[in-house]
């Protein structure tokens, strides 16, 4: 029994942790009606700069305040001003998607200055730090952990005055349901927001530095684990309760603190049990909570006035332009391979297929995102899973590489088809929200299990070898001929459903789901299919990924990949199929072509190029709400149509654009 | 003439609140029918109930003498169609669009199947099929027009096209008029009896504007707080004591 209560009592501050994250989403989420994916982010900059502001020769204390009284806020208003404002109320996808491009795009920026990929962070700014504070029995508290939860504490009551109060709680509140409304009773909805983004960074901030001292070094993915955990503790809230989401914190971290007491340290489970809890709490709590389903129902009566965000559909290209592209498409890709396989030097050939790898994955966003309207951050997990499926099956069952990848899609796809049981019921953030569960259970739980990703080390996966042609050799312009081939046969699928009945049903499915039913179209199974064939293509991409580096690596498919890929494809254009083909190769040859840089050689360099390919390709998610095509392929809409203005082909070029 | 729908003491309450309690009514074929009743009389949900959309809690739906499938879409694909009181479009799609979604739907030709099989083009044979419907709402020339540019009047009439597409047996119209002025709701309500003269669908037909109900059903039942309180025709119901009381608000 004292076991148990000394497990408990010291997993408190923990607990605490998560409450004061959950604590900022919950409150960001009631006050500026985002979702914020970059709460993570925004944390894991403040804690750099805490850290960067004492090795500079700053007092603990100081360094706290300035960053969470200067530079959060500043940084709040500039987010606001900067991204939020321009999302029209009603636009829910484009609010996500801006949030998962801080997300993945602030830890890139961090990571640009020298000198932050392996930061040891001081210690929290108050108390002595690590000698206990206090002690009951054999449980006792150090400084660290006392600042947290008297933080926790303190927030708490503070933020719930804050919210609760008529002067300043009431319009926050009223601005996130409608902004226009409040405006109409003379309160300046814009100050209001933007106060609110500047509380909300502020705790970010203040859970930067305290988790600071934690987990040192200080590194993203340390963030990022914790904004995970902190949205199961919000989630016990419905993201709308301050308290609930301190109570769900505090208990996850005893649970989490009990579980880890008893199971063994040498078991399976502690290693897959322990750090995945809080995904199973927020599994559970998406299918069983209904406040949770409810999310993202926007109520804004003023929401008429606004134009409706564009259906996928209509963000599709005016057809004078495919014309346009239609016209030379197979000039295009026959000059390409042609480049390809007469003059690229080794390393560009394996960054082509690469490339082609990356295309296949993207594919499966075009047909989730761009078709569908759903927000899926477990496509690298689907991939991953094909690729975990080919290893094993060409390794121990000694099936030929092409089935086994076959076989990889299928498996994949009927993980898909398993997200879409819950996702008929939900909508919008709940469904983003589960996919993002489901690819941190995947990698939690089945890639690090030897039996199915093959552990740490991963597993070594053989080329194909069929019709006497061995693909093996690393360069092989052979297995790139493959890799185009497949990038080919699975862009035609995605196209012909784009343009077909598939397309013109999911967008009136996406736009209104009861007047689809009601015009006799099959949501259920338009909506399974969708998600099987989605994840199917990325297992194919994921089997072809690690067929090109003759490797299947866990940490290749890690979650935080997901919202990366769809950010990129987001950016790039997610409603075309060349815009996933261009993401795709783009991605593959920037992270080539840096290689030419100066480089160091060491990790942190590496890390700054992936920084600076992530980068590249993901501003766009910023401007989605006004292009939600994405931001290349609006450029190329421009450039297509002044070309066409300037050059005026035939007469009946000009017969299908629109008279309106 | 056979009975097309028949509801059987239906109930439905939302967190103990009896919203519909033990409606029953009939709907023969090619007939219309009128509901009326003040606000939260469980007019809509009675709607929401045939459609599919809700399940019931007790009590059965018969169409054409057989139990309903569970589910809207299916329900849509054998003859009930339905529009909205707040319409209900897809986003910037065009109105042929609209029609060719709910088509192919019901002639089950949607999907990716015949995407990937036949080309997922249209065929000139249901483009043919849904200008004749537009022609029929007056929305002819605007077949390539985002339905979302359109102003109320013809975004109701998109509805009623992309309802009427599937050659439904039956229409549930909630609210027609709501939001119309008085010619947009006398051409409605003209396109509406010019189908079912030519076609024999059977509507049942939710109004708060008496003039509409008048003109567009030969029966009509009363509900108040869920229950029916009157049935018969639209004077005897409208002169009807409890009718008056409850949803006109005049007091005999």
């Amino acid at each position: 029994m004292s076991n148990f209560l000394s497990y408990t009592l010291q997993s408190v501050p923990w607990g605490c942790t998560f409450a004061l994250v959950a604590v900022g989403l919950v409150l960001t989420y009631r006050a500026t009606g985002v979702f914020n994916f970059g709460f993570g982010a925004e944390a894991y900059a403040a804690g750099v700069i805490y850290t960067e502001l004492f090795d500079h020769g700053v007092n603990r204390v100081w360094a706290a305040v300035i960053v969470v009284c200067v530079v959060a806020p500043v940084f709040g208003a500039v987010l606001e001003a900067g991204l939020f404002s321009r999302i029209p109320v009603g636009n829910t996808t484009a609010k996500m998607v801006t949030a998962l491009g801080v997300m993945v795009v602030l830890p890139s920026i961090v990571q640009l200055f020298p000198g932050t990929g392996n930061l040891q962070a001081p210690f929290a700014p108050f108390f002595a730090p690590v000698i206990p504070i206090f002690q009951v029995g054999s449980f006792f508290i150090n400084g660290i952990e006392l600042t947290t939860v008297l933080a926790t504490m303190v927030t708490l009551l503070l933020l719930m005055a804050l919210l609760y109060s008529k002067r300043f709680g009431l319009p926050m509140r009223a601005a996130v349901e409608s902004p226009k409304l409040l405006e109409l009773t003379g309160v300046n909805s814009r100050s209001v927001l933007r106060s609110s983004w500047m509380v909300a960074t502020m705790l970010a901030g203040l859970a930067g530095v305290l988790f600071a001292p934690v987990e040192t070094p200080v590194t993203p993915t340390n963030y990022s684990i914790i904004l995970v955990a902190a949205i199961a503790a919000a989630a016990v809230g419905a993201l709308r309760s301050l308290p609930l989401a301190v109570v769900g914190g505090v208990a996850l971290g005893m649970v989490q603190g009990v579980v880890q007491g008893y199971i063994p340290q040498t078991s399976v489970w502690y290693s897959a049990l322990v750090p995945s809890l809080p995904f199973f709490c927020l599994l559970v709590l998406l299918l069983v909570h209904p406040g949770m389903r409810t999310l993202d129902q926007s109520s804004d009566p003023m929401m008429a006035v606004e134009p409706p965000p564009p259906t996928p559909a209509l963000a599709q290209r005016p057809p004078h332009i495919n014309r346009l592209i239609h016209r030379f498409r197979w000039i295009l890709a026959a000059t390409f391979a042609l480049i390809v396989i007469t003059f690229s030097p080794g390393p560009w050939i394996a960054a082509l297929t690469i490339g082609g790898a990356y295309s296949v994955i993207f594919l499966s966003i075009t047909l989730i995102t761009g078709l569908a309207g759903q927000l899926s951050l477990a496509q690298a997990a689907f991939a991953g899973i094909g690729a975990a499926t080919t290893a094993q099956l060409t390794i121990n069952q000694h099936v030929p590489a092409l089935v086994a990848a076959v076989a990889g899609a299928i498996v994949a796809g009927g993980g898909g088809w398993v997200a879409s049981l819950p996702a008929l019921r939900l909508r919008g953030l709940p469904v983003t929200l589960l996919t993002l569960c489901l690819a941190l259970l995947a990698d939690n739980l089945l890639f690090p299990t030897s039996w199915i990703g093959g552990g740490a080390n991963g597993l070594t996966v053989p080329r194909p070898h069929i019709f006497g042609i061995d693909f093996s050799d690393v360069d092989s312009k052979s297995f790139l001929l493959l890799v185009l081939a497949v990038v080919l046969a699975v862009s035609g699928v995605v196209h012909v459903l784009l343009r077909g009945t598939t397309g013109r049903a999911l967008a009136a499915v996406h736009a209104s789901p009861v007047g689809a039913a009601s015009s006799g179209v099959a949501v259920r199974r338009l909506t399974m299919f969708v998600f099987f064939l989605s994840a199917a293509i990325a297992g194919i991409g994921g089997a072809l990924f690690a067929m090109s580096f003759l490797q299947e690596s866990p940490s290749d498919f890690s979650w935080f990949w997901g919202p990366t890929f769809l950010v990129i494809v987001v950016t790039v254009g997610a409603t075309t199929v060349e815009g996933a083909i261009e993401a795709g190769f783009g991605y593959a040859l920037i992270a080539q072509a840096l290689t030419y840089l100066p480089s160091t050689g060491s990790s942190s360099s590496n890390a700054v190029q992936s920084a600076v390919t992530v980068l590249v390709l993901s501003f766009g998610a910023f401007t989605y709400a006004s292009h939600p095509e994405g931001i290349v392929e609006a450029a190329k809409r421009g450039i297509a149509t002044t070309v066409l203005r300037a050059v005026p082909a035939n007469p009946f070029e000009r017969v299908g654009r629109k008279n309106s | 003439m056979s009975t097309l729908l028949d509801v059987r003491d239906v109930s439905k309450s939302f967190g103990g609140n009896a919203v519909v309690n033990h409606v029953s009514l009939s709907v023969e074929d090619g007939s219309s029918l009128g509901l009326v009743g003040s606000n939260g009389a469980g007019k809509t949900t009675l709607f929401r109930l045939i459609a599919g959309e809700l399940a019931v809690d007790s009590g059965d739906i018969l169409f054409q003498g057989r139990t309903l499938p569970p589910r809207a879409d299916d329900r849509a694909r054998i003859g009930i169609a339905r529009t909205f009181q707040i319409v209900e479009l897809f986003g910037g799609q065009t109105v042929l669009d609209h029609l060719l979604v709910a088509l192919q739907a019901h002639q089950r030709r949607q999907g990716p199947w015949r995407d990937l099989v036949h080309g997922g083009r249209t065929t000139p044979e249901e483009r043919a099929a849904c200008m004749e419907i537009l022609s029929v709402v007056g929305l002819d020339d605007r077949a390539q027009a985002p339905a979302s540019t359109l102003p109320l009047g013809e975004r109701r009439a998109v509805e009623l096209a992309r309802a009427l597409v599937c050659g439904p047996r039956l229409l549930l119209a909630d609210e027609p008029s709501s939001g119309l002025d008085g010619g947009e709701t006398a051409q409605l309500i003209s396109i509406i009896n010019r189908v079912r003269r030519e076609t024999g669908l059977a509507i049942v037909v939710v109004d708060h504007d008496l003039a509409t109900v008048e003109a567009l059903a030969d029966h009509v039942v009363a509900m108040d707080a869920g229950s029916v309180i009157a049935h018969g025709t639209f004077a005897e119901v409208t002169t009807n004591v409890d009718v008056m009381r409850s949803w006109l608000g005049v007091t005999p």
